[in-house]
């Protein structure tokens, strides 16, 4: 049977740990917690995977708990989402090796509670307690316009993600649905509603193809959705020719609270969830050719108090082949700790 | 007070006799480990105080030790809560100030729902959902106008049900 061994636990953060972010080429893990802090973690020894230094702590421009962190994809530039409403875009200054803060994006009403770079760097998406969606568009010289204000989530926006390499955004909430957006004409609007989930989505993830995406909930469950496009061979309808999503697969009675993160490594398809009931849990597809509309998951690994009594808030592979099996995580124990995948079988 | 009471008249119940605790020989040890039950997360309660009114929750019937489900074992609580009417607007208050409460005093293992009793608010799946979402939660308590309201009806949680202020 596989496990997760933990590999290393790093110390800093003073408050619960909200999210942990891997950067594009996975040199540095970013961390964002209720103290109102970002601290970039890396691995500073070539032979020794246990060993980790807080290289850069970035303070001083949210007055609340920052709620999410996001990388740019060139690795350069990071986003923070605030409870203080606003969104804090920073750059790694070289002449001053120092991580700056060169806008800060404002215009939600309440909490901002994610924020994620498009593939290409070239858009902005955050979400709030206001119920809205806003997409910003980057512009030079550390500018952002307001492309688009989506209001059509009837409850808080939790987390928003893009499709990982079309201008396609996801976003899940508190009103128990996911909504997909799409741009027409400079015109963004919502092309489909995933329902399924009883109560709210903390965390959506897409796959490496941007075909389906995984859901966690509150309710307990984890769902997967499969995107059918028009003329489909399943016959799946597709009004207004947007392509269509489908609940392919739920998994339940794997965890016994809530689940506030789930990860879809990009590398070889693993899904981590990471619960209030203090476990993280693996699960594996299984391969058969016949069930690409209805797959089966299998639970392949879990730790038990990953982070001791508290909740874990997050979970992230490692974004590329080098340490695939790598897994970082965040708790309420204010602790970020990394684990490796270990398969003997393999 | 200038804005219109949401409950002016509630009903005031007085503490059962029943409702104190009677040491037991080994709870009077200190070197016996008393688990958390369930009358000990009603002592933490019932003192808080009423938002609107000088009262506290036990006297007016908002908690009582009946209402509350502990598993020591397993770490868990579930206390449900009862407002007086059934549209206390006042409801996710009283169980905010019912979360902070307990996580201010018990063990960090712990995991809290709290909940309206069914049946008894009309949106009691708002105010439940509400008073579950921890980042909700989070939020809130970074809100120094409602921080202080919290800590006012806090303010007599420590009685543990002895010398209730009189109505």
């Amino acid at each position: 049977m596989p496990r997760l061994e933990l590999v290393a636990q790093l110390k800093g953060h003073n408050d619960r740990v909200w999210q942990v972010a891997w950067s594009p080429n996975g040199n540095m893990l970013a961390t964002c917690s209720g103290d109102k802090t970002v601290r970039i973690w890396a691995n500073t020894s070539h032979s020794d995977t246990s060993k980790w230094d807080c290289v850069d702590v970035l303070d001083g421009a949210h007055k609340r708990t920052i709620r999410s962190v996001a990388w740019a994809p060139n690795g350069k530039e990071l986003a923070t989402a605030s409870f203080d409403s606003t969104t804090g875009v920073w750059e790694y200054e070289e002449r001053d090796k120092e991580w700056e803060c060169v806008a800060t994006l404002e215009g939600h009403e309440n909490e901002t509670k994610s924020v994620a770079w498009s593939a290409n760097g070239s858009l902005l998406a955050t979400c709030s307690r206001d119920k809205s969606v806003w997409i910003w568009e980057v512009e030079a010289d550390n500018d952002f316009e307001c492309l688009s204000v989506l209001q059509e989530h009837s409850q808080d926006v939790k987390m928003v993600a893009w499709h990982p390499h079309e201008e396609v955004l996801a976003s899940a909430s508190y009103d128990d649905t996911i909504k997909i957006w799409r741009e027409d004409d400079d015109d963004w609007y919502c092309s489909d509603t995933l329902q399924g989930h009883t109560s709210t989505i903390w965390a959506i993830d897409f796959d490496k193809t941007g075909e389906q995406i995984v859901s966690a909930s509150d309710d307990t469950t984890m769902r997967f959705w499969k995107q059918y496009k028009p003329n489909n061979p399943e016959g799946v309808a597709t009004p207004g020719n947007a392509p269509k999503w489908k609940n392919i697969c739920t998994i339940s009675g794997q965890h016994e609270r809530c689940i506030y993160s789930v990860s879809w490594s990009k590398v070889h398809g693993r899904v981590a969830s990471a619960s209030g009931d203090n476990h993280i849990k693996v699960f594996t597809e299984e391969s058969s050719a016949q069930a690409v509309n209805a797959p089966t998951w299998n639970i392949s690994a879990s730790v038990s108090d990953a982070h001791g009594v508290s909740d874990i808030n997050s979970v992230s592979w490692f974004p590329t082949e080098k340490h695939s099996d790598w897994l970082a995580s965040g708790g309420d124990d204010g602790l970020v700790n990394i684990w490796r995948y270990i398969d003997d079988d393999v | 007070m200038a804005q219109t009471l949401i409950n002016a008249n509630p009903t005031v119940y007085s503490p059962s006799k029943t409702s104190q605790r009677i040491l037991t020989f080994e709870e009077q040890d200190d070197s016996f480990e008393d688990p958390i039950d369930a009358q000990e997360i009603f002592d933490l309660i019932r003192s808080i105080s009423d938002p609107e009114h000088p009262l506290t929750l036990e006297q007016l019937n908002v908690t009582q030790c009946e209402h509350i489900t502990v598993s020591d074992e397993s770490s868990r609580v579930l206390v449900e809560f009862t407002p007086t009417i059934p549209h206390c607007s006042m409801a996710t208050l009283i169980g905010l100030c019912i979360r902070v409460r307990l996580l201010r005093s018990l063990p960090d293992r712990f995991k809290v729902d709290i909940r309206v009793r069914n049946g008894t608010h009309q949106s009691e799946n708002a105010v439940n959902k509400q008073l579950n979402d921890k980042e909700r939660v989070a939020a809130a308590l970074e809100n120094d106008h409602l921080l202080e309201v919290v800590n006012q009806c806090l303010a007599t949680a420590g009685l543990r049900g002895q010398d209730t202020p009189s109505p």
